[in-house]
């Protein structure tokens, strides 16, 4: 079963995250860019399911020059070869723009199955995976905290807010998973290095067929109009204990409707 | 020239390793472990071995291993140092795996190192006894020919990991001189005591040893050259770690400087601090470029990797009980208190500095070899 995995590179998940005051999007340059974490459970599952049942893993991102920081990440893991679609045009896509260019990229890499994490750790849409099963006619399967393949079929469980789901389709299928599905490797040196050796093909817009006035901060049906700092924290009320100090936290838990 | 900047693909080695560290080693495990007997969690150490490759690193890949040099191994050790890792890397793969490449003796290298390499062995070597002298100059344990093998009679103390190291490497007087014996662990007449250490992120032992049934690696009397090389080689090994903890305790220190508000500002702002946390920056990334010069000869096998070793050993040791000692005078009260993690780093200081022997001894031994 041949796997395409879709990984982001988004700014460090414990950096402070900013908007750029030019075009207000995310500012990519002043923060290390690091591979969502989410979608390490995605390339983690793709290899299992390999290392199970043979096939070829392919590592799809979309984003700018330096991505291939995570592309490299995910080879290092294992993955066997990588596709960057990198294109200024594309700077700014919103959602539906995204999974307009990633459908798009997939028709050029031939898959039984996609796999991505549930959402990004600097956007937090999720609703990517949905939105790429809606373009490309595959079955969507999402949330999984569990995933099965058999012939030409997949099998997941959906984690629920009481509990799971078991869903099953036929391939092509897009599976987004959760954190719960597995531990994501660590990369060795060996991987590392052999990483530098895997082929990784480029695709600017027009080799993906990409009609450049469907992406792009242009193409984007969303914008961002204006947006302004987190206020700083207030400080506290301070209870001054003179016998009475439960009973004044009592009120004040109280008039916050807390208790 | 020496060339030792850290290039892209190590860079990548030590985030996966940092990142290991962090999930699997954060100061509550080592504080967790140290207060175990074993002092090491098994499943990390085998998940080091099978997924990362850790012990086999630097391992020629005929004997199992990843065939890397010391330098990615320096970063490996670094990183458990900053992170005050629990763990038998560097006993198994700073002195005995060394020892064992030091011997020439290739059916030994066979049967052990790829053990070591997969995770499945752990190791130690045992040279220092009950006077804590490290050159093994007074070695009393002695060995004895018996039928094809040998046997042991003595003790060794302060062998680090010696209560739980599966295999472990004795140094002992033959009738040829010093040489090199290996003991199983479960050979006979061999007895094992935990010894209290103040730094308990790193266990060690008293070992005795009465006919004990032992095998000879090298050849009887190769014992002191042997062990000079692995010597040196540990010295490096523990010289990048060294600079992992100090780098830590200075971050530490930083971060506290500037986080912490007396007197309406940031105490970072007051020149004592400020001249503690500037002087800490100087001996840090002096101690980096004197562990990676060790490193880098001891990966190109120099001449020199001797006195390398011994002046990156002096060094970084000191360099990291300065650090971590000013760590504490930066955090001020707080510095001293058992939850705060500052004083894990400086008792790991101050066994560092001694094992391997002191820096004055080191700072010696250099000036011997440069004629002084």
């Amino acid at each position: 079963m041949n796997i395409v995995v879709c990984v982001k590179q988004v700014p460090d998940t414990w950096a402070e995250k900013k908007l750029s005051d030019s075009d207000k999007t995310v500012d990519r340059e002043g923060v290390e860019g690091v591979m969502n974490e989410l979608d390490e459970y995605a390339v983690e599952e793709a290899l299992r399911i390999k290392e199970a049942s043979g096939g070829e893993v392919t590592v799809l991102t979309m984003g700018p020059e330096k991505a291939v920081e995570t592309i490299r990440k995910a080879l290092s893991m294992g993955a066997d070869q990588a596709v960057h679609l990198v294109d200024s045009g594309l700077h700014g896509s919103d959602a539906l723009t995204t999974s307009y260019a990633l459908a798009k990229a997939l028709e050029t890499i031939p898959h039984d199955l996609v796999i991505l994490g549930v959402e990004s750790t600097d956007a937090r849409m999720s609703v990517i995976p949905a939105m790429l099963a809606e373009r490309t006619g595959a079955a969507q399967l999402t949330f999984a905290r569990k995933v099965e393949v058999g012939d030409g079929t997949v099998k997941i469980e959906r984690q629920t807010d009481t509990g799971y789901d078991v869903v099953e389709a036929a391939t092509p299928a897009i599976v987004s998973v959760v954190e719960k599905i597995n531990e994501p490797r660590y990369p060795s040196f060996k991987g590392i290095m052999a990483a530098k050796k895997k082929p990784l093909t480029t695709l600017t817009l027009g080799d993906a067929g990409i009609e450049s006035e469907k992406v792009g901060l242009a193409g984007s049906g969303s914008s961002v109009a204006e947006f302004s700092a987190r206020p700083p924290k207030q400080a506290g009320q301070v209870v001054k204990d003179e016998g009475d100090g439960g009973s004044k936290l009592a009120e004040f838990l109280a008039s916050q409707k807390l208790v | 020239m020496v060339d030792f900047a850290v290039s892209d693909e190590q860079e990548e080695l030590r985030r996966s390793v940092r990142r290991f560290l962090a999930d699997k080693s954060p100061s509550s495990e080592v504080r967790r472990l140290m207060a175990t007997d074993e002092g090491y969690d098994p499943a990390v150490w085998t998940q080091m071995a099978e997924q990362l490759g850790l012990p086999g690193l630097a391992i020629p890949e005929e004997l199992g291993g990843s065939g890397y040099t010391y330098v990615e191994l320096a970063v490996v050790f670094e990183e458990a140092g900053a992170a005050l890792l629990c763990s038998p890397l560097f006993a198994t793969v700073g002195l005995a795996a060394n020892a064992l490449l030091s011997s020439d003796d290739d059916a030994a290298m066979k049967e052990y190192l790829p053990q070591i390499a997969a995770g499945e062995l752990t190791a130690t070597l045992a040279f220092t006894e009950d006077s804590g002298d490290w050159s093994a100059a007074d070695t009393s344990t002695t060995a004895t020919p018996a039928g094809d093998g040998w046997t042991l009679d003595g003790h060794k103390s302060f062998v680090v990991d010696g209560a739980t190291a599966g295999l472990i490497l004795v140094i002992a007087n033959a009738p040829d001189g010093l040489s090199l014996f290996a003991v199983d662990r479960d050979a006979a007449g061999v007895e094992r005591a935990a010894l209290p250490t103040m730094d308990q992120t790193r266990k060690q032992a008293r070992l005795t040893f009465a006919g004990t049934p032992a095998r000879l690696i090298g050849t009887a009397g190769a014992g002191a050259g042997i062990l000079a090389r692995t010597s040196s080689l540990g010295c490096a090994a523990l010289a990048a770690e060294a600079t992992g903890g100090a780098q830590r305790c200075m971050d530490m220190a930083v971060d506290y400087a500037k986080a912490r508000i007396q007197f309406g500002r940031p105490i970072g702002s007051f020149q004592a601090i400020k001249h503690k946390c500037s002087d800490m920056l100087v001996e840090v990334e002096s101690a980096r470029s004197a562990a990676y010069f060790a490193a880098s000869e001891a990966a190109d096998n120099s001449p020199d990797l001797a006195t390398a070793a011994s002046l990156a050993k002096a060094y970084c040791t000191d360099a990291f009980f300065h650090t971590a000692a000013e760590n504490i005078q930066v955090h001020g009260g707080i510095g001293f208190t058992w939850e705060h993690d500052a004083h894990l780093y400086f008792k790991r200081a101050k066994s560092s500095q001694l094992m391997l022997g002191d820096p004055a001894s080191h700072r010696e031994f250099i000036a011997q070899q440069i004629g002084i």
